[in-house]
């Protein structure tokens, strides 16, 4: 468990409704302070100059889908180590499984529950290394 | 002496059982023969006793020659009661009646005998020439009488020459001596003849059997040849009608069905086969077929797999091959092909049928396109929905007027509901289509109950109902999908509080038994109406369609339950509670 407590979150979604439903319940409910960006192909800048603790990326956006955007962010060093939490509607095991042997930090299913997405991520956190 | 016939049937194992049953029809016939004669020879053995009576009649003998006459009317009387009783025989037993005949015969032969001893040396010279000529025409007038068996006529020649040749022997006459001396000759002369008569009558008869015999198989034979022919007959209206059958099949048929040769020439094609790919039949046929119902650039493809197909000489079934009308319009076929492959193993022709698939493939792409699409395009703005309704409600942006927060939740709900419709009927198409994939792990069954137990808590006191496991649950391990047990859970834990009385509780039971572990949900609800049991399981069933509105649900949950149960390799049921209420339970493969 790292040391120290999640509040900086970068969000990846080309959805704007939703973007703003999860900034609304990371900010207001799980008290974090939250980047989000809609356009995949500007999400490394983005996210390097945000320098979050975890980041979140939605499957399916236009442009570039989540794992490639997750691949992508492997190759740049400012991106590389950072943990990634996969918010999708495709629930199939299967796929959920490739994103962990991706290296994704974990996943978490659309439709999701904004009282419940803080705490959630929360639990995410706790169970990565220190 | 054996006939050529039965000699050359003799190498047929059955001709054995046949030859002794031809012996003794053949010993019939000769039996037969002997008695039918013996009529005339009773009669003439009356005739000339009475003439020999009359000629032997003296004062002196008188007593003796009654005696004789009177002994041979007794024997040709018992001869013909024999007779009789033969004509009206039931038996076949023709030893018997022969020995009986033979017994017959040797007394009359005696009783000649007895006339030729005691009369010879009592009478005077011309009786004793009488006498002389009547022995030796009695033993030859017998040949014909009993000859038909040659010992039959030994013996009874034998019966009248033994005393006769005895008499004159001991006569004291050197001329009778002599004669006495030739009478066996004569007499051994006349059972020759009698014994060559006898091989004849008998190879007649012989031949006469085999002739009848032979009749009979001929006529058996002729019987068989009919019925065969008759079978032959009707084989052939089998085949004629089934091969009219197999055309009008081909003809009417809506799969292109054509007859290649082995060297991919086409030889016949159907209708259907015309109308598809827009060639007529004598356009195509003595062609080779490939290159007109594939585009170029694969023909030499598909030249190579029709070599290799005709080396395999295996049928092929579902091939998919990209095909090419005459207007040039590109389609999908099916393709099945089945060699006809003669008795030396050479294929002599190939039939080849053909389905249109390109709108199957088309359709089941688009369908499975929309599948993805509902799936991704409903789920989002619903998250949206769902998201913004469930912060309001949450009191997280701050307190909102009741009447409105009334409104939210109603959204919330139904959008809610929404969702759960979606999600219902995507597994339901997946499970249907056989595309549903679970991922079995062991899992600790009882956990998963418990753990079913407190995700649904919550659920269950809207309804202010409670749910409890009852006692301790058995530990017992399964190779279960996590998500779908909990997913069946769910459902039977939901549909039990819905249906539950206020205050009620829902029990939770699990019991092992063998390899099998059966989870039990017992509610005190009004139970399952009885127009409904049968379709419990099916898509949309709810008992009322108010339900519907007042309890939440889309009707499905339970016809996915129990296929995934199935899937999982076990089985979704349920039973009347004692006491009221229902039990719904599944069961699944477990161990302790």
């Amino acid at each position: 468990m790292p040391a120290t407590p999640l509040t900086r979150i970068c969000y990846v979604e080309d959805d704007e409704d939703i973007q703003r439903i999860v900034r609304m319940s990371l900010e207001r409910i799980g008290k974090m302070t939250v980047e989000v960006c809609g356009d995949p192909l500007k999400a490394i800048d983005v996210i390097t100059a945000f320098a979050p603790q975890m980041v979140m990326l939605d499957w399916m956006m236009p442009g570039m889908d989540g794992p490639t955007l997750f691949k992508k962010m492997k190759e740049v060093p400012a991106t590389a180590a950072l943990p990634v939490v996969f918010i999708t509607a495709k629930a199939s095991k299967k796929e959920l499984d490739e994103l962990r042997d991706l290296g994704a930090a974990g996943t978490l299913s659309k439709p999701f529950t904004p009282k419940d997405l803080p705490e959630q991520l929360r639990q995410v956190w706790a169970g990565l290394p220190g | 002496m054996d006939s050529p016939l039965s000699s050359s049937s003799s190498n047929d194992p059955g001709s054995r059982p046949r030859d002794a049953a031809d012996r003794r029809r053949v010993l019939g016939d000769q039996v037969e023969l002997l008695y039918r004669q013996s009529i005339q020879g009773i009669v003439a053995s009356i005739l000339i006793g009475a003439i020999a009576t009359y000629e032997l009649w003296s004062q002196q003998y008188k007593d003796l020659v009654i005696f004789w006459w009177v002994l041979t009317l007794a024997i040709s009387a018992l001869r013909l009661v024999l007779y009789f009783s033969w004509k009206k025989r039931t038996d076949t037993d023709h030893d018997k009646w022969l020995r009986w005949f033979a017994i017959g015969a040797f007394a009359t032969g005696a009783n000649w005998g007895f006339a030729g001893s005691v009369f010879f040396p009592s009478h005077a010279d011309e009786q004793q020439v009488f006498l002389a000529f009547l022995i030796a025409g009695m033993s030859s007038g017998g040949i014909p009488f009993f000859s038909a068996v040659w010992w039959v006529y030994a013996l009874y020649a034998a019966g009248i020459m033994i005393p006769f040749t005895y008499v004159l022997a001991t006569f004291g006459n050197h001329l009778f001596a002599e004669l006495a001396f030739l009478v066996p000759l004569f007499y051994a002369a006349n059972v020759a003849v009698s014994l060559r008569l006898s091989q004849v009558f008998a190879s007649g008869f012989r031949l006469r059997q085999a002739y009848g015999r032979l009749t009979e198989d001929y006529s058996v034979i002729n019987r068989k040849l009919e019925h065969q022919l008759v079978e032959l007959e009707e084989a052939r209206r089998q085949v004629e009608a089934s091969g009219r059958k197999l055309a009008l099949f081909a003809e009417r048929s809506p799969i292109a069905v054509f007859e290649f040769d082995p060297h991919g020439q086409v030889l016949t094609m159907n209708p259907a086969a015309e109308t598809l790919f827009g060639w007529a039949s004598p356009e195509v046929v003595g062609k080779p077929g490939i290159e007109f119902l594939f585009p170029p650039e694969i023909v030499p493809q598909v030249e190579k797999r029709w070599a290799e197909f005709i080396r395999a000489r295996e049928p092929e079934i579902g091939v998919r091959y990209h095909n090419v009308r005459r207007d040039g319009a590109e389609l999908i076929c099916e393709w099945s092909m089945t060699p006809l492959v003669n008795a030396e193993n050479q294929v002599i022709s190939v039939i080849v049928q053909g389905q249109d698939v390109t709108q199957q493939l088309e359709s089941e792409r688009m369908k499975k396109e929309f599948t993805s699409t509902l799936s991704h395009e409903l789920r989002t703005p619903l998250t949206s929905i769902i998201g913004s309704l469930q912060l309001v409600n949450t009191g997280v942006m701050g307190d909102v007027d009741k009447d409105i927060l009334d409104l939210t939740m109603i959204a919330e709900r139904n959008a809610q509901r929404l969702l759960d419709l979606i999600n219902d009927l995507l597994d339901i198409d997946k499970i249907e289509s056989g595309k549903f994939t679970l991922y079995p792990e062991m899992l600790s069954l009882d956990e998963l109950v418990h753990e079913a137990l407190a995700l649904n808590q919550g659920f269950a006191e809207r309804f202010k109902v409670r749910m409890e496991a009852v006692g301790d649950l058995p530990a017992v391990k399964a190779s279960v999908d996590r998500k779908r047990t909990l997913q069946v859970m769910t459902n039977l834990l939901s549909n039990a509080a819905k249906f539950s009385p206020e205050g009620g509780t829902v029990d939770v039971t699990m019991q092992l038994n063998g390899g099998t572990a059966r989870i039990g949900v017992h509610d005190r609800g009004p139970g399952i109406p009885a127009e409904f049991r049968n379709r419990i399981f099916s898509r949309f069933a709810q008992a009322d369609m108010t339900a519907t509105r007042q309890k939440g649900g889309t009707g499905l949950g339970l016809a996915i339950c129990k296929r995934l149960v199935e899937l999982m390799e076990g089985n979704l049921g349920f039973d009347d509670r004692e006491g009221g209420g229902s039990t719904f339970w599944f069961e699944l493969p477990a161990q302790q």
